[in-house]
């Protein structure tokens, strides 16, 4: 069992590895992506730097809490993307009988294929994250605990993916209810929390998981709780099982396909 | 000593349920309020064995079920009814199981990664399955000079030719020393030379690993020169299963019989067919 969990832990890395290599063949445009990446995700909080000018509290987050709500949005959205970018196409790999070559292997099929390309901009995210957690004030413990944070958003984030990719097990090409699934994480992600009520609110601690990927750990940086804590591992855990027994699932319905196709 | 069977096949039987949508936009917009579905029968009722270090031509016209066969026999497609055992192994509950004693080539669908050297990827491979450095390196020399790969064993796999392509695919499927090979049109594409080589290749693995080769292909040259069994299949049932030998004495070319076979016209379906049947 150990030993197993060893090759696949091997064969999931080496995958990864290779993904980037592919990525980074062209180390001048790798460069330049990440540095754009950063660039494109600082121009979004000069727009709240300005609204802070204004009023020092929006939606109960104070400055510092925006920053660290971006930090969780770029690392999550980076680390996904940048490890496990298939994740998110999901549903294309189904549809279009592109997990032919990873059934015929002796490995863990799901993490074969989200580990099979990388987003290498997604870079760029990343250390945009760990640059907004270094303004916003740090402290060994905090860089801790925002790295244990980011990691657990990012399986959570995976899952949600997994699950809604999976749905075209079912529903065949269902790709644009990952997509508007997989949109409405990014597009919540910046936003505080408090100026949403009622029935949004509810979809987000539910539904989209926002809430446990973005706002309770901003939360437990501002504030450590071990309520928060608990409900964060329970939540990565009960996802991370939901996503595996629902591919799982579909995986009997895979009908594959003969299109002519290549890993490039 | 009677060689044992290493595929089992009975009663194997997989429909696919197809969207059916009347031409034009009119047909488009009916689709969205009303969906008729077809069902296909692309595996109906088949049964066969195949024996250890045979090479058998698992041959049909375009979609007469033998993609979708050789899938479930690799665990890639889950049947609706029937049994299968590949080396004793039931595919639908040990996919994992079986991939250590299977390799498979789908000339349609390349398994290796563009940007590596067929090297690196060998070397991938070989940690799919598993295999120590030393056995992955000793396995490679073996492979390189089976295969002749020492031109462009450094060379990325993007940057080699197609035939060269297909030679490391089924270098790479042959990693782990299987048992079985399944090859699903392995020389589509490719020119006749390296076709000959490439058959030339697999007869000399089969000789000497004597590895079991389930072929599916179009290439009438490929059935011929490799195997001694041939099984057409038809709208998803075995018209026939029977020996090289005994189908190429019908009359005229291999070429014309087969295709006498897959319209339905040639005596010996009818012949091979009452056999199975009975």
């Amino acid at each position: 069992m150990l030993t197993e969990v060893k090759n696949q832990l091997k064969i999931t890395s080496l995958s990864i590895k290779y993904a980037i290599m592919r990525e980074m063949l062209n180390k001048g445009t790798f460069i330049m992506k990440v540095i754009f990446m950063l660039l494109n995700d600082a121009s979004f909080i000069v727009q709240w730097i300005i609204l802070y000018s204004i009023k020092s509290d929006i939606g109960g987050y104070t400055f510092e809490q925006i920053l660290l709500l971006w930090g969780f949005a770029a690392g999550t959205f980076g680390i996904t993307r940048f490890l496990f970018k298939n994740a998110f196409s999901l549903s294309d790999h189904i549809t279009n009988g592109k997990l032919d070559c990873y059934l015929v292997q002796p490995k863990n099929v799901l993490l074969s294929i989200i580990t099979g390309e990388s987003d290498t901009e997604a870079l760029g995210d990343i250390i945009y994250a760990y640059i907004l957690l270094f303004i916003s004030g740090v402290t060994l413990g905090k860089l801790l605990l925002f790295t244990v944070l980011l990691i657990a958003g990012s399986i959570i984030t995976i899952n949600f993916a997994i699950i809604l990719g999976s749905l075209s097990f079912w529903f065949g090409r269902s790709d644009y209810i990952a997509d508007t699934g997989n949109g409405l994480i990014t597009n919540f992600a910046t936003y505080p929390d408090g100026i949403f009520s009622g029935i949004p609110k509810a979809l987000m601690y539910s539904l989209v998981p926002i809430g446990f990927i973005i706002y309770i750990p901003v939360k437990l940086i501002s504030e450590f709780n071990l309520l928060y804590t608990i409900v964060i591992l329970t939540v990565t855990i009960i996802t991370t099982i939901l996503a595996f027994i629902i591919f799982y699932k579909g995986l009997k319905k895979y009908s594959s396909s003969n299109l002519m196709m290549s890993k490039i | 000593m009677e060689k044992q069977n290493v595929i089992e096949v009975n009663n194997l039987k997989k429909n696919f349920r197809v969207k059916e949508k009347e031409s034009g936009l009119k047909g488009s917009i009916k689709s969205i309020f009303k969906t008729k579905y077809q069902n296909i029968r692309a595996v109906n009722n088949i049964s066969f064995n195949v024996k250890e270090g045979e090479m058998l031509a698992f041959i049909g016209p375009n979609g007469a079920g033998k993609s979708t066969t050789i899938k479930m026999l690799t665990g890639i497609l889950y049947p609706d009814s029937g049994s299968i055992r590949v080396l004793n192994i039931d595919p639908t509950k040990q996919r994992k199981k079986l991939a250590y004693e299977i390799g498979t080539v789908f000339g349609q669908k390349e398994q290796l990664w563009m940007h590596l050297t067929p090297l690196d990827n060998f070397k991938f491979f070989g940690a799919i399955y598993d295999l120590s450095k030393e056995e992955t390196d000793k396995r490679i020399k073996e492979l390189k000079t089976l295969f002749d790969l020492d031109k462009f064993i450094n060379t990325p796999v993007r940057n080699l030719s197609l035939g060269q392509r297909i030679l490391c695919e089924i270098s790479a499927s042959l990693i782990h020393n299987p048992k079985i090979l399944f090859l699903d049109e392995p020389t589509i594409g490719l020119d006749p030379v390296v076709k000959q080589s490439i058959r030339k290749l697999i007869r000399n693995m089969n000789k000497k690993f004597n590895t079991t080769v389930f072929l599916t292909s179009h290439d009438i040259a490929d059935i011929e020169k490799l195997c001694k069994r041939v099984i057409i299949v038809n709208h998803g049932k075995i018209v026939v299963d029977d020996s090289m030998s005994n189908l190429k004495k019908e009359e005229g070319t291999l070429e014309e019989i087969i295709s006498r076979i897959y319209k339905g016209e040639e005596k010996h379906h009818e012949k091979v067919l009452g056999n199975i049947q009975s």
